[in-house]
């Protein structure tokens, strides 16, 4: 007769639940593909979609996580694992080729520096215009200058 | 078959070996061991690891740019079976090889002039720091003393001379 075996031990589970492929986030080199002009757009701008956080309206291109309104999505932007999502952003991440031309199969090009910058905040009046009443006039100049200072 | 390259440390891996895991936008990634596999689910950045051929190349530790690493390629083209071309081309990578090492040596060895360097420098400054150690400063203390005084000795003398001389200028 077959039966389960008991399981004394839980080791590291609590780790490699953190490494299921279920639960894998984006890579930083499929980010750094993200971010190109040619993409970002479509990420930017998806289709209503119920089964995400705040109907994937809200989408951070470089954090590569869904927010459930403009705010928390503005929020987010001051954070500082948003900031330190930027700056790991900055050089050029590894890939596959890079392990590649390390192993001797053409010339090991050092990785470049630019400057990342947070995605411009998406008419962002317009719909706390709609959502608000009058008294939240004042509100939404705040976050009109708060898109300045970011964009 | 092909020889493929880990792509935490970029070593070899020979069939059989390594395991594989295919990324959901179809990227395959290749781990020699279990050590790079788990790097990887950690999210290590080879380029900051200390054991990686990545990190040795980021950091100058080996040779990174010559035209001797432009030959070995991924080049996904089937060609015919020649064997001129063969032997051509076994005989080049041997040669190739050879060079590359060689330069690769070159490069280490000129890496590690510089240590020598600083090394002598080093011995210079702490020789200079330390020099009391080697040559008590007391060492001839007496006989510059006995100089001094006949130097003194000589001034005054001299000084004694040069005031009768300009006494007698004004007696003239």
């Amino acid at each position: 007769m077959t039966y389960k075996r008991r399981k004394y031990h839980k080791g590291d589970t609590h780790l490699k639940k953190g490494w299921r492929t279920k639960r894998r986030t984006k890579d930083l080199d499929e980010i750094n593909e993200d971010i190109k002009d040619e993409y970002a757009p479509a990420l930017l701008n998806q289709e209503v979609d119920l089964d995400k956080p705040g109907a994937a309206q809200h989408y951070c291109l470089h954090c590569a996580r869904y927010f459930i309104d403009n705010k928390a999505l503005l929020d987010h932007f001051t954070t500082k694992v948003h900031k330190r999502r930027l700056k790991a952003l900055e050089l050029e991440p590894y890939t596959i080729e890079d392990s590649e031309r390390a192993a001797g199969k053409g010339n090991y090009v050092l990785p470049r520096k630019r400057k990342i910058e947070t995605q411009p905040g998406k008419d962002a009046d317009k719909i706390e215009v709609d959502d608000d009443d009058v008294d939240a006039a004042p509100a939404t100049k705040i976050t009109r200058t708060e898109d300045n200072t970011l964009a | 078959m092909r020889i493929e390259n880990c792509y935490f440390c970029s070593s070899r891996i020979y069939p059989g070996h390594g395991i594989q895991f295919v990324r959901n936008d179809s990227k395959i990634f290749k781990f020699c061991r279990s050590k790079c596999h788990a790097a990887f689910k950690k999210k290590k950045n080879p380029r900051k690891v200390k054991w990686t051929k990545a990190y040795r190349k980021t950091v100058g530790k080996e040779l990174s740019v010559d035209p001797a690493f432009e030959f070995e390629k991924r080049r996904n083209v089937p060609l015919k079976y020649d064997r001129e071309l063969w032997t051509k081309s076994v005989d080049a990578m041997k040669k190739i090889e050879l060079i590359r090492q060689k330069r690769q040596n070159a490069h280490i060895m000129q890496r590690l002039r510089k240590g020598r360097e600083l090394e002598q420098d080093r011995d210079v400054k702490e020789v200079q720091r330390d020099l009391s150690l080697i040559r008590s400063p007391a060492a001839g203390l007496k006989e510059r003393k006995k100089l001094e005084e006949s130097v003194e000795e000589d001034e005054k003398m001299e000084d004694s001379d040069s005031e009768e001389m300009e006494a007698e200028e004004v007696v003239l």
